[in-house]
């Protein structure tokens, strides 16, 4: 049976890369260096596969066929898909029979995630892999929730899935050793009139119910409080969904700031497994 | 405020980001269209209003009309609309 040995959560945002220059040096260089230690702790973990959290940006789905979850079962993954982004163009390792297995599990026990076996992953997962240092070679499984394009699965149903997910993977024969990093959020708002305003009440309280080990009430602040928390902030489903999985572990809050200048709230955690 | 104009896309949003979907993901969609706007949108079904919006980097237009964001933002920094400019835009059809 495999151990979970490390749950993570980070936001991401391509202006990470593309205009890191703007905000001030002090916070930039703070930023980085939470994400800096973020993958030492991935790394202490030693997991043996990754298993990402996170959403596309509807580059490899489109409105003609939008999957409100779905799981890679490929043996790579080319990255990035934006032709904008900064980033170095790469391929990352996929543990397909992690992610075969995930899909089959799923279905027995009553989610229907979609199968892909061909993504080109988007800046929502390269970033924070990037800026955190992660070994290249480390095997990732993505795990992709809508948060992008209405209608979106509801908060509750994001926080099951990732229950499931945590039984899931601690019952997998395949591996001694799985890490799961959830990437998105916190607050932020994009291509709307509100974009550039950072919601830190939403922020705050979020990663307040996540540390007081309330999970209903993390699922109830998203669930009724999202619509202040922009557009991105539906990204909380991916810390959702690790909350799932942790299945109780306690949160540690590794950092916060409101990043207006990235247009972002700034959110970096673990769950003590 | 609903983080979203539409709960579901109208068959106009649709066609809409089918444009944006198109010009910033298949090879060369962007050089063409750039050479020739008017001419790359006949091959779409586009709503005149849609139409024009594109066509005159309508920002605000683009996001009433139930543009997806991030299709949206990708657009902008595609065409390299200034920053600012796009931001102005966006707020402006808060008061529209």
């Amino acid at each position: 049976m495999a151990r979970i040995t490390g749950i993570f959560a980070a936001s991401h945002t391509p202006v990470m890369l593309n205009f890191p220059q703007a905000i001030e040096p002090a916070l930039r260089s703070e930023v980085f260096s939470a994400f800096s230690d973020l993958g030492q702790a991935i790394a202490a973990a030693q997991p043996q596969a990754l298993v990402v959290l996170s959403d596309d940006h509807v580059h490899n789905f489109f409105l003609n066929n939008l999957p409100s979850l779905c799981i890679g079962a490929a043996e790579h993954y080319p990255t990035p898909v934006e032709h904008w982004l900064k980033a170095e163009k790469r391929v990352l390792p996929g543990d397909a029979r992690l992610g075969a297995y995930l899909l089959q599990h799923a279905m027995a026990h009553d989610f229907d995630p979609s199968l892909s076996m061909e993504l080109t992953l988007d800046h929502g997962i390269l970033t924070p892999l990037e800026l955190a240092g992660v070994g290249r070679e480390l095997p990732v499984v993505p795990v992709l929730i809508n948060c992008v394009q209405p209608p979106l699965p509801s908060m509750a149903r994001c926080h099951a899935f990732g229950r499931w997910l945590g039984q899931a993977l601690r019952a997998y024969e395949g591996l001694e050793r799985v890490a799961i990093l959830a990437t998105g959020g916190l607050s932020h708002d994009l291509a709307t009139p509100r974009m550039g305003l950072v919601n830190e009440d939403f922020d705050r309280r979020f990663l307040e119910l996540l540390e007081a080990g309330d999970a209903a009430g993390a699922v109830a602040h998203a669930r009724d409080q999202v619509h202040l928390a922009g557009n991105g902030g539906e990204e909380v489903r991916m810390w959702l969904a690790a909350l799932g999985a942790a299945d109780g572990a306690p949160f540690v809050r590794r950092f916060y700031q409101p990043v207006s200048g990235w247009y972002t709230g700034i959110g970096l955690g673990h769950w003590a497994c | 405020m609903s983080n979203w104009v539409q709960a579901m896309p109208t068959a106009e949003a649709y066609g809409l980001n089918k444009v944006l979907f198109q010009l910033h993901h298949s090879a060369g969609d962007l050089a063409r269209y750039q050479d020739n706007a008017s001419a790359y949108l006949d091959a779409f079904a586009l709503s005149a209003a849609a139409r024009a919006a594109i066509l005159g980097n309508e920002v605000a237009q683009l996001y009433l009309l139930g543009c997806n964001p991030y299709l949206l933002r990708a657009h902008c920094i595609g065409m390299r609309i200034p920053e600012d400019q796009s931001l102005a835009a966006l707020r402006s059809a808060a008061r529209s």
